[in-house]
């Protein structure tokens, strides 16, 4: 088990709603999307690659036969899933801190659900209704959302400079350079392994053999 | 400011950097407990001298202070009871060494290569002298030695490296001594080794200070761009914190964690020839000239700590040095700290990647965006500390690493995880935060030959420059030893000596 | 905000632009065979699945980040109340006990076990499904496995026969976006990780030739165009779930 691939870590949160806030929750969700800047902070905060929330009406959980019993719930459930960068103590501590106001607009229908401020009842609802994963599967292990979208960046820039410039003679071709350098240079940072976070003694050792450690015997 | 401490019972060392008061000596003893009875006398007779933090006068300074802290284990020798041990977060149970994956102890910095004294598992109880001369620390340590055999039951460790009195060199030395460096004349000065001017910025929190003007650029910033004080409970157990709470990390009963606090000190070994060789041979490439750039590794000119971000060239480097020679002492500190980085988001002035801006980013992780967060420094108010200590050595041969030469680092904070290791791990040797990658600091990153390290010094954006790499970066700093320890109040020590902390 | 967009948040509610966010919560058998459950034997199997490079999603095209895990059940809210919103139980369970207990939150418990499958990858939902059907596969100490060996224990499964059963499938087990963000981008993953790929290589080449002359470094560049290849996607680049430097 483990909730981290590489930079990305996997929260998984279940949480109650009564069934007739679940529908102003969507709306809510919905307005989120419309409206601009309500997604400021959290675009601002550049800590995750892609979240979703996903509500579940009461009595719409899947059901595919007979041989299945019917759900029988009194409420409608929320999930929420976020790949983020970073540790979870970072980032709870961030959503608190940063865009509390936008947390509460998400999650304040749900049953029990604290407020994000203060920070320990959001903490330990978050810790109660999380779920850890099996398998976590990251594409690139050695990359932050921060860098697919500078790297994005570069390899436009680089390749409207190659069209535009490779050839022209050399003093112009530096000075074109120099340019695509300066609009860069933000986007420099090397990529390498994630800082450990998580001392489990165990995933210590594979996150640093990476790959070639072969992780099949772990269950044993 | 409302918050009113009980300055008699924090300890002095907390809200007292002592080396600005002409506390320029300091000698740090660590002992083992061997028998809990008598140990719990030689603290009850060391707390007979420990400084608190009260307001001094011209008159009633001492001339010299004592501190003292303990590690988990040697609480756990002083047998205070399970239900408190159990109270105390991870990091401070587990100790420093077994943090290295998280702090990027590795290689010449792996614990392994610590001072001898770190290698067994027997540090118990720290004890810093800080003296106005080295005659008053000799004298204290004169006096303390006197209170180890009169108890007997606890052992002052050796086992540090370093020059002993007849300046020859040792690995097992009784005790660390650190001192101010002196300056060629022989006047004391506030430079480290690697010739920057150290100790200006250090946060201030609510109840340390009633002058306001001290708060400019050491608070946190408001939302209107106003420094006020941070929380005393980032700093001060028992008192609320950033999050409008009580600090996690406070173990029970209240009176043995109230105005408590986490120390972690860490000895850092500078590599004084490589780094100077390395600024020469990297200034030849850089437009800049070397002042410049060994500037733009710290964020701060070496010479009078002037900030790069209202300093960015000779010519208004110029400028400020006038008019700091012509301020007053207030003046002056407001000109050492009163910036942000507002104005240089690009980082063409101060680099994002200079250590002090990377320590402390003052507002700037909002990338400009205001009103993106709550308050410009919801990612940073969390993860300041203050530091303490002194360089300790000196560095003869200005070419050499070799020798025993650096600082004795010492942070103090409410939550080591939260704080020191935090930035140590996030800001020091990553830099997701910068949108940096994996970008280490240039002073203190654990580089090595395998993985040099590398920054881009940012230039004008549009100005048609390229920005400047440093590349091929050595480990600059080492580590040598340290451990994490916690530092009661005067009437948590009394009642540690006197058996009574009870939980229940 | 266009037209378009605005009604795409209602139509198509797993999408931002060309990304695509999949949760599947398909049920697992409640059946026990020689001691273990479907369960069991499922989490199991999720959980020995070979990570990075060699996790089976490392092979189905276009997965950006993915994951599994199984719902067990639903959490009973024991925690403080919130006392935010005026709550009528609190008047009137002062006047009756029982009125206090109903106030606490309603005790609910599933009746199955889901497997969940969370993932988010570029492009069409039929052509992500397609492509876990046929190339999904590992090494499970010398057997290959497909994908058939995680969801085989689920109801109804066995109907799954071929891509367009298995397509058919997760979908019917498949839930809504209330929404969905992207903090990151929608292009293909050989997009970036070509990108990656060149960001990395790119960075080490403006290092390494700081300072030198026009015509050097136009040289320079040359023959490191010629080997990152930036246009060509199957050229030199990452590989998914690469780890290494
Ligand atoms: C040998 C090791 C180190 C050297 C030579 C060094 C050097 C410096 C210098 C020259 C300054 C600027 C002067 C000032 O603002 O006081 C500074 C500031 C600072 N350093 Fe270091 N430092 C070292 C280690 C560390 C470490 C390990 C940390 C933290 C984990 C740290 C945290 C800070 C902080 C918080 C500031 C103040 C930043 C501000 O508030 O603007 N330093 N350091």
């Amino acid at each position: 088990m483990s909730n981290i691939a590489g930079k990305a870590y996997a929260m998984n949160v279940i949480t109650p709603i009564p069934w007739y806030k679940a529908w102003l929750n969507w709306l809510i969700f919905k307005a989120a999307l419309l409206v601009p800047n309500v997604l400021n902070g959290l675009l601002t905060l550049s800590l995750i690659h892609y979240a979703r929330w996903v509500i579940i009406p009461k009595g719409k959980f899947p059901h595919l036969d007979s041989s299945q019993p019917k759900e029988e719930l009194k409420y409608s459930y929320m999930l929420f899933f976020s790949n983020f960068n970073g540790s979870w103590d970072q980032y709870v501590d961030s959503f608190t801190f940063a865009i509390p106001s936008g947390l509460d607009l998400f999650w304040k229908m749900n049953v029990r659900y604290p407020k994000s401020v203060p920070l320990t009842p959001f903490h330990n609802y978050i810790q109660h209704n999380q779920i850890d994963t099996s398998h976590y599967y990251n594409a690139y292990p050695m990359a932050a959302s921060n860098d697919v979208k500078s790297a994005k960046n570069v390899k436009k820039a680089l390749i409207d400079f190659n069209a535009a410039s490779s050839n022209k003679d050399p003093d112009e071709f530096l000075k074109d350079y120099n340019n695509l350098l300066n609009n860069l240079q933000h986007d420099f940072g090397e990529m390498s392994h994630t800082p450990i976070v998580s001392l489990a003694a165990l995933a210590v050792k594979m996150r640093h053999a990476g790959a070639h450690e072969k992780s099949h015997n772990h269950l044993r | 400011m409302t918050q009113n401490l009980d300055l008699t019972d924090i300890q002095g060392n907390i809200v007292k950097a002592y080396g600005s008061f002409g506390f320029f000596k300091a000698r740090y003893l660590f002992l083992r407990v061997d028998n809990g009875d008598k140990g719990r006398d030689f603290v009850a007779r060391i707390t007979s001298k420990v400084t608190s933090a009260e307001r001094w006068s011209k008159s009633s300074a001492p001339s010299v202070t004592t501190n003292m802290a303990f590690t988990y284990s040697g609480l756990e020798a002083l047998e205070l009871p399970t239900a408190s041990l159990i109270g105390f977060p991870e990091d401070f149970v587990m100790g420093m060494s077994k943090r290295k994956v998280i702090l990027g102890d590795d290689g010449p910095s792996d614990p392994e290569h610590w001072d001898k004294i770190w290698q067994e598992e027997s540090v118990h109880i720290w004890i810093s002298i800080n003296g106005k001369s080295i005659e008053d620390v000799e004298e204290r340590y004169q006096w303390v030695s006197k209170q180890i055999d009169a108890t007997g039951g606890v052992s002052l460790l050796k086992g540090h490296r370093g020059e002993d009195a007849f300046g020859n060199p040792s690995d097992d030395l009784p005790y660390q001594d650190a001192s101010i460096l002196y300056d060629e004349n022989g006047m004391p000065s506030s430079k480290e080794h690697f010739g920057y001017t150290d100790g200006i910025g250090d946060p201030v929190f609510e109840g340390q200070t009633n002058n306001e003007k001290r708060v400019i650029g050491r608070g946190k910033l408001t939302s209107e761009g106003e420094w006020v004080p941070l929380a005393t409970g980032e700093f001060i157990l028992g008192h609320l914190d950033e999050a409008m709470e009580y600090p996690h990390t406070a173990p029970r009963p209240d009176l043995l964690s109230n105005n408590a606090t986490y120390m972690v000190y860490r000895k850092l070994h500078q590599n004084v020839g490589t780094f100077n060789k390395f600024l020469d041979e990297q200034s030849k490439v850089f437009p800049g000239g070397k002042e410049l750039l060994a500037a733009k590794f710290s964020g701060r000119w070496r010479d009078n700590g002037a900030p790069l971000v209202h300093t960015p060239d000779e010519a208004s480097k110029a400028d400020w040095d006038k008019k700091f020679a012509a301020a007053d002492v207030p003046t002056q500190k407001k000109m050492l700290t009163d910036f942000t980085y507002n104005e240089d988001i690009e980082g063409a002035k101060c680099p994002v990647s200079a250590h002090i801006r990377r320590i402390n980013p003052r507002g700037s992780l909002e990338y400009g965006v205001k009103g993106a967060f709550n308050t410009p420094g919801a990612l940073v108010d969390r993860r300041r500390i203050l530091r303490r200590g002194l360089p300790y050595g000196k560095a003869k041969d200005q070419t050499s690493d070799d020798g025993n030469h650096g600082i004795i680092f010492m942070v103090l904070n409410a939550d080591i995880n939260r704080q020191f290791e935090f930035v140590q791990q996030q800001w020091i040797n990553y830099a997701n935060d910068f949108k940096l990658g994996n970008d280490k600091d240039v002073l203190l990153g654990n580089h090595s030959a395998k993985c040099p390290g590398k920054v881009v010094f940012e230039v004008e954006p549009g100005s048609g420059k390229p920005p400047h790499f440093v590349k091929n970066i050595p480990r600059l700093v080492e580590t040598r030893g340290g451990d994490y320890f916690f530092i009661p109040s005067i009437t948590a020590l009394k009642m540690i000596a006197g058996g009574i902390i009870d939980p229940t | 905000m266009r037209f378009m967009d605005t009604l795409n948040i209602f139509l198509k509610p797993n999408s931002s632009g060309n990304a695509t966010a999949l949760t599947t919560l398909c049920p697992i058998m409640n059946r026990v065979v020689d001691g273990e459950s479907s369960v069991d034997i499922t989490r199991e199997r999720c959980l020995r699945l070979p990570i990075h490079e060699e996790s089976p999603l490392a092979k189905v095209p276009n997965t950006y980040l993915a994951r599994l895990f199984i719902l067990d059940n639903v959490f009973y809210e024991s925690l403080p109340g919130g006392d935010s919103v005026f709550n009528f139980s609190e008047i009137t369970s002062i006047f009756s006990d029982k009125a206090r207990l109903g106030a606490l939150p309603q005790k609910d418990q599933l009746k199955s076990k889901y497997l969940v499958f969370s993932s988010n990858f570029h492009g069409d939902l039929d052509a992500y499904l397609r492509g876990m059907w046929d190339k999904w596969s590992y090494d499970d100490n010398g057997q290959q496995r497909d994908v058939r060996y995680i969801w085989e224990n689920c109801v109804a499964f066995d109907g799954v026969t071929d891509s367009s059963s298995f397509i058919s499938y997760m979908k019917r087990c498949q839930l809504n976006s209330a929404l969905f963000f992207n903090g990151s981008t929608d292009d293909s993953l050989q997009e970036q990780l070509k990108a990656l790929y060149l960001k990395q290589e790119f960075s080490k080449f403006a290092a390494a030739n700081q300072g030198k002359s026009a015509a050097d470094l136009q040289e320079a560049y040359k023959a490191f165009i010629d080997q990152v290849q930036p246009s060509n996607l199957s050229g030199p680049s990452w590989v998914p779930g690469q780890c290494e430097p």
